[in-house]
């Protein structure tokens, strides 16, 4: 038995953020259905990357890690045929996740108070950029636009710039926005199953992706708000995190020396230079005002040695020190090899290729990768002959008529 | 004490947690259930607080005392504190005393501190047999860098994360959003402990979670390690790029710092972004005449869009491009952040009255269910704050005996 074992979930979602909620459960055993457009299906599926960058629908690196687990189903939804096969979907389901346009769903009535009359404890998680109410609500938004309206990029990279008025405000790689919305959003999913057994009535679950981010610099805004402090974007403005990033030979490495101890062993690994022994760094409030002196200081040192040295000798001495590496670095790594991280997936049209695994160990209830992501549309005849009773001839002619 | 009024009707109410995280990544997990309604009890003492009650995050105002903290009023919303010392054998037993009748236990220490103190999950199943615990680390409670320590951007430099954020053509950069990686594996354990209390609730069976923050960074570029496993292709910087839209940056509006982020996504977006720029000439120009060319060419494109945008003022243009179909935000700072009218409709900051602070401005979790109250935003406690609430109320311990643990320098 898995942890989410009969747990229900339709998941009519686009892209990144509905899938990886949808994941997030499939991956611990929740039964998830993935309603997609019979043409072309999720767009995802056209994303990439590619085995050998030939596209191909059933190849995207993308959606094949957002969907394992996954059943697919096609049907169109803006027929009335579809979006009657879709309420029936949600007649026996627990869980409806979506993100689309608020506007979209009242327009095709299947918003909350609609959906609700195919089923009474239907818990229905809204992702949307700007959530279910407010100025924004009909506003357009991707990962990009979130991130900036959020305030996160204006902070992005640390320590802010040399120069601010060519170098912009900085969103983080790869759609991280687009993938909080969906954690946040499965965070809540499983607080309104617990909400649904206590009241025995279904919930909307209304998630704002830009409420997602900013509750993330959570720090800043209560700072900004008890203290006033405004950071500008110019480096060394910024209050020090007494880190640094020193480029030896062979390769870079990030280094923190944010207490006292770690700043006694770090000049160790260093061969307790002269230098050091200068007031200028005699505490840890001196160390703040002038980082930027023992940065170059250590920068230049950093220079004459070799990466594995200084990270062998820093972990020794227990100070926080790692490479800066590429994801090759890492993939090759043996702290991934030693946790058997990488999920070695079969697909019959992707082959076996490695994915990211687990993103937390479950000693009685592991995750898995029990099926590779679905071809789009496999599981029409299970679903919609295997459990809402309808013939093949049926499917045949739904087939025909475009609805599925 | 704190008031109960408003748990009553959450989702984890009678959901009891003992909690001994700190700083960053474990209190954020615990403020997820500690808003959904469980009892999080916070294990500190005077001699060992949470770090985040003191100057750890520095740099800023801070006052004397451990209950002047905004850093950890942000992050303790709604949870009790009581103070243990562990490093006593009878704190020791008391803290299992109180996992006897908790669901839950937290940690995320930078070691095997639980298993010095005798209270691993294999300990902690002894005595509690359907007790969940959570462990959250940098690289895994198991491993070769078990005890190594993390924070995360250690963490971020070793997945490869710093390796993608920067400005094309620059250096890999720390990312600046700080404990951004701390918060994300705080929700993937939140999320993880909630599966297990449901699976729990079924079978009555606990389990042990092992979260490593660096398996949680994965979770998130899996488009980049993938197009390394499939074509051994290593990704590198990204700056306000989009791997098939363009244009998709942020660009240079009038007056000081003012910036607009703008993404076209179709060729209708195309037009409908050329036709709030006046459709100057360029547009029609060759290299921009399909997504696939303006991809190619974005760093020409990029430049002839500020030319126009310099000097426009940022509202007009977030405001135009909206109306006209295409996807655009101004770039905020964080003072304009908490002006928001959007967050400030959906009341995203509460007030919280802390003891010894006064009034301070949070921002709440992005939870909103339709039919359950607002969440327990009760004021993060001060330090020892339910001590006698743990030890009379819940531990049944007699005015004597916690006299007596107080002078013997248990309860500190």
């Amino acid at each position: 038995m898995r942890a989410l074992s009969g747990l229900k979930v339709i998941e009519w979602g686009r892209f990144i953020s509905a899938p990886y909620c949808g994941k997030l459960l499939a991956d611990l055993g929740a039964e998830v259905i993935k309603v997609e457009d019979p043409c072309g299906g999720d767009p995802s599926r056209r994303y990439g990357p590619f085995p050998n960058d030939v596209p191909h629908l059933e190849r995207s690196g993308l959606f094949l890690y957002l969907n394992t687990n996954k059943l697919s189903v096609t049907l169109d939804i803006h027929s009335v045929a579809g979006a009657r096969l879709f309420k029936k979907l949600l007649e026996t389901a627990d869980v409806l996740v979506e993100n689309h346009p608020p506007a979209q769903l009242l327009q095709m009535e299947l918003d909350y108070e609609h959906l609700k009359k195919c089923n009474q404890r239907l818990i229905m998680t809204s992702i949307t950029p700007f959530g279910q109410t407010g100025p924004y609500r009909d506003l357009k938004g991707c990962d990009l636009t979130c991130f900036h309206l959020a305030g996160l990029a204006i902070t992005n990279p640390s320590g802010g710039v040399d120069d601010p008025d060519t170098q912009p405000p900085l969103r983080g790689p790869a759609n991280q926005a687009d993938f909080l919305g969906g954690l946040s959003a499965a965070v809540s999913t499983m607080s309104a199953v617990f909400a649904v057994e206590k009241t025995g009535t279904g919930q909307h679950v209304d998630l704002s992706q830009q409420e997602a981010l900013a509750s993330m610099i959570r720090r800043n805004l209560g700072e900004f708000s008890y203290e006033g402090l405004i950071k500008t974007r110019l480096k060394g403005t910024q209050p020090s995190s007494e880190s640094v990033l020193g480029q030896c030979k062979d390769g870079t490495f990030y280094a923190l020396c944010n207490t006292d101890r770690f700043w006694a062993n770090w000049l160790e690994v260093m061969g307790n230079p002269d230098w050091a022994a200068s007031e200028l760094f005699e505490s840890r409030a001196a160390r703040r005002e002038n980082w930027d002196a023992a940065k170059a200081m250590i920068e230049d040192w950093a220079k004459d040695q070799n990466l594995d040295d200084v990270v062998d000798a820093a972990s020794e001495k227990r100070v926080p020190c790692m490479p800066v590496n590429s994801v090759k670095g890492s993939v090759n790594s043996d702290l991934f090899a030693a946790r058997d991280y990488f999920a070695e997936v079969d697909h019959p049209q992707a082959g076996r290729v490695k994915y990211p695994g687990a993103p937390y160990k479950l000693s009685g209830t592991p995750w898995a990768v029990a099926q590779p992501a679905p071809l789009l549309g496999q599981h029409n005849e299970e679903v919609y002959c295997k459990r809402l009773g309808y013939s093949k001839e049926d499917l045949a002619r739904m087939r025909a008529a475009g609805v599925i | 004490m704190q008031s109960d009024h408003n748990v009553q009707r959450l989702p984890l109410e009678g959901t009891r947690i003992t909690d001994f995280c700190h700083v960053w990544a474990g209190p954020h997990v615990t403020q997820w259930l500690a808003v959904m309604g469980a009892e999080v009890i916070k294990i500190e003492s005077t001699l060992r607080p949470d770090l985040t009650r003191s100057s750890f995050a520095g740099g800023r105002k801070l006052l004397p005392g451990l209950n002047h903290s905004v850093d950890f009023a942000v992050l303790n919303l709604g949870k009790r504190s009581c103070t243990i010392n562990m490093t006593q054998p009878e704190g020791r037993d008391i803290a299992k005393e109180l996992v006897k009748i908790s669901d839950v236990v937290t940690e995320n220490f930078g070691g095997p501190v639980m298993e010095r103190w005798g209270m691993s999950y294999s300990e902690l199943a002894k005595i509690k047999p359907d007790i969940i615990m959570y462990s959250g680390s940098g690289f895994g409670r198991r491993g070769p860098y078990s005890d190594f320590p993390a924070y995360a951007p250690i963490v971020d430099s070793f997945v490869g994360f710093f390796s993608l954020n920067g400005y094309i053509g620059g250096e890999p950069c720390p990312y600046g959003i700080g404990g951004w990686t701390d918060l994300t594996a705080a929700q993937h354990g939140a999320f993880a402990i909630l599966a297990a209390l449901h699976h729990r609730s079924r079978t009555g069976e606990g389990q042990y979670i092992d979260l490593s923050m660096s398996e949680v960074v994965g979770a998130f570029i899996p488009d980049v390690i993938m197009d390394y496993t499939m074509n051994n292709r290593v990704e590198g910087l990204q700056g306000n790029r989009d791997h098939v839209m363009a244009p998709h940056g942020c660009y240079r509006c009038q007056g000081d710092d003012a910036w607009v982020a703008i993404a076209v996504s179709s060729d209708e977006e195309w037009q409908a972004f050329c036709h709030v720029l006046g459709n100057p000439e360029w547009t029609r120009d060759e290299r921009f005449q399909d997504n696939l060319s303006r991809w190619r060419n974005q760093d020409e494109l990029d430049k002839l869009i500020e030319e126009w945008s310099k000097d426009q003022a940022q509202d007009v243009v977030v405001s135009t491009m909206q109306e006209a179909g295409v996807m655009a935000a101004p770039s905020l700072k964080t003072e304009e952040v908490v002006k928001d009218c959007n967050l400030r409709d959906r009341e995203f900051f509460i007030d919280i009255d802390m003891p010894e602070m006064g009034t301070v401005s949070v921002a709440r979790l992005p939870w909103r269910l339709s039919d359950m109250p607002e969440g327990n935003y009760e004021h993060a406690p001060s330090i020892g704050e339910d001590n006698d609430y743990v030890f009379k109320g819940l531990l049944h311990m007699s005015d004597e005996e916690v006299a007596r643990l107080r002078d013997q320098q248990v309860i500190v």
